[in-house]
């Protein structure tokens, strides 16, 4: 497995994270594919299905970093959540008792206490519904797609304009 | 008269929901139960009416730790059953695939689950901050057994690539001299697990295990062998159901497994070991002889220098793979036509242990019945030993260092409960 050339550390990362097999769970992977074609060379898109540790390696060191993914709240479904890096410090731990899969907020807990985040950080949310075995996303969740969409390829065009992104992500 | 109750939720640090009751009554420890009570997922009932071709990728997804061990016994039973024989380069393929499955899951268990136990930790988060590069070290071990699993299976969860005869594509032999460099770094990275593990402080414990593992006629066994046992067991894998036998208990939704005599055994890393010591490769034999091992480790806590040792036979046994492979003219055997009913059952060596599959299927190769005995059903009821014997010894102990005692006590066998129903909460009750 030959290394991968280190990123540039400007160029901003978007992971879409999911499952699209778990329906809602999908969202994730959705909006980063949109993305993907929106920004071209703008920024690296990623799609992350397999092992969330991955994340690590692929953020660490960046100027900027926006993850996406499927959550489960108190919201109505098709809610979208944005944190920036405060908010994330301040989310409660993941209940969760997996080892298998280790929630985004806990990879940015080991990320910090590796030192391996990107200097900023950026986390959105879309509320999901239906979470069962199958592909296609509930009407509310799919209607959050296109939204996320136009709010991370806004984010990025800020972050561009503050002086090659030394602003500040978290405005 | 002494009557105490201890409970606790739920266990952390290993996969699934489950939980512990154990009664004490004057000093006495009265009852044991570890309680799986994660839903049932009824994955033999839904395999029923499904193509026999289909079995691979539907029982890798019991488990995301180890779906290739599921894809690797679902298909040796269906080879099996169909009189196929599966060799040459395709078979080691197949065996590297599962050494990346190893090097993944036991770098995962030592450095997030187990080793917090040794440093103080009630997490691997908080122990990286005081720890960064043996956990940095940990995470690179496992990125390397998760490439492995992706160059042969096309993703590191649910591998894609495996079918019943072999794969869908094999890869060429420039992709695997690729990766020799990850692979001989990984077996440097495995040689410093286990010594940070030898390094650390045990327990002075030993148990008195039935070690049930497979063993090869030559190789350190994953993919196929007799069961043999430390109390002198051995058998051909057609003869498993004949000798252990699944039990229902009414505190657990997983199946318990027992010896025929209804004893408890253990499989896993540390049978594996005691079974095969005169298996392992020269550089993991001579690193085992390093660190102190003996040729059978009874001691459960010392399970994390066991694995770090598989984790390094992975490791060569790849490099090994790697260095003989020819790529084979075709990614897979051709399989004949299931003209009449047939069956056939197959055990290979997951991480946590031996994980029996046996299929029975009906001309025109619908399965007509699947049975799927994993690991921790296997161990769920030797860990119950082992918690009463931990209790007996611990007893004076107050309830929350007793409590994070047992919790311990578990984690040194890597349970997989979601794989168990196809399991855990801690309860710890004095009365």
């Amino acid at each position: 497995m030959p290394e991968p050339a280190a990123p540039d550390a400007a160029v901003p990362l978007v992971v879409g994270i999911g499952n699209e097999h778990r329906r809602d769970d999908g969202c994730g992977l959705a909006v980063a594919r949109a993305l993907r074609s929106r920004l071209g060379s703008r920024a690296e898109v990623v799609e992350l299905s397999g092992d969330p540790t991955a994340l690590l390696d692929l953020w660490a060191d960046r100027d900027l970093a926006v993850a996406v993914d499927a959550t489960r709240s108190t919201g109505p479904p098709g809610g979208i959540v944005r944190a920036g890096p405060s908010e994330i410090a301040a989310l409660p731990p993941a209940t969760t008792d997996s080892t298998h899969g280790i929630s985004l907020v806990e990879i940015a807990r080991l990320g910090e206490s590796l030192g391996r985040m990107p200097r900023h950080l950026v986390v959105y949310g879309i509320e999901a519904d239906d979470l069962s075995r199958g592909i296609g996303f509930t009407a509310a969740v799919a209607a959050a797609v296109p939204v996320v969409v136009q709010r991370i390829e806004r984010e990025i065009a800020e972050w561009e304009r503050t002086a090659g992104g030394r602003g500040n992500a978290d405005a | 008269m002494t009557d105490r109750t201890i409970a606790v939720d739920y266990l952390a640090r290993v996969e699934g929901e489950g939980a512990l009751i154990v009664r004490i009554h004057n000093a006495t420890v009265e009852h044991v139960e570890l309680r799986i009570f994660e839903p049932p997922r009824f994955f033999e009932a839904f395999l029923r009416g499904r193509s026999y071709r289909e079995a691979p990728d539907i029982t890798a997804r019991i488990c995301g730790i180890c779906p290739v061990a599921y894809q690797m016994s679902a298909c040796h039973a269906m080879e099996r059953a169909l009189g196929v024989s599966v060799g040459g380069p395709l078979r080691d393929l197949r065996r590297l695939l599962y050494c990346g499955e190893w090097i993944e899951s036991h770098a995962l268990h030592i450095y997030l689950l187990h080793a917090p136990d040794f440093l103080g930790y009630p997490d691997a988060i908080r122990m990286a901050k005081d720890h960064r590069e043996l956990v940095q070290q940990g995470l690179r071990l496992k990125k390397i057994g998760n490439a492995l699993m992706q160059l042969l299976g096309g993703r590191e969860i649910h591998p894609i690539n495996v079918r019943v005869g072999g794969f869908y594509r094999c890869p060429t032999r420039a992709e695997l001299d690729g990766f020799r460099p990850e692979l001989e770094s990984a077996f440097t990275l495995a040689e410093a697990t286990a010594r940070f593990a030898a390094g650390l402080d045990f327990p002075d414990v030993e148990e008195d295990y039935d070690f049930v593992a497979l063993r090869h006629a030559s190789e350190y066994p994953m993919n196929e062998g007799d069961v043999v046992s430390s109390r002198g067991l051995q058998i051909a894998v057609d003869d498993f159901e004949e000798e252990f036998r699944e039990i229902q208990v009414p505190h657990s939704n997983a199946l318990q497994s027992v010896r025929k005599d209804g004893n408890p055994y253990l499989v896993g890393p540390l049978a594996r070991y005691a079974l095969n010591y005169d298996r392992l490769r020269p550089r993991a034999a001579s690193l085992a002889r390093e660190t102190g091992l003996g040729h059978v480790v009874r001691n459960p806590y010392q399970s994390i220098i066991v694995r770090a040792i598989e984790t390094a036979q992975a490791c060569e046994e790849g490099l090994a793979i790697i260095d003989r492979y020819v790529l084979p003219d075709s990614p897979s055997v051709p399989l004949p036509s299931v003209a009449s009913p047939v069956s056939g059952a197959a055990i290979t060596e997951a991480p946590r242990g031996m994980l029996y599959h046996r299929y029975r299927l009906a001309s025109g190769g619908t399965i007509e019945d699947a049975r799927i005995v994993a690991p921790t059903s296997q161990n769920q009821k030797r860990i119950e030993e082992d918690l009463r014997h931990l209790v007996e010894r611990s007893i004076d102990l107050a309830d929350a260092p007793l409590t994070d005692a047992c919790e311990r006590a578990i984690r040194n066998h890597d349970p997989c409960i979601s794989c168990a129903t196809h399991f855990l909460r801690l309860e710890l009750a004095r009365d």
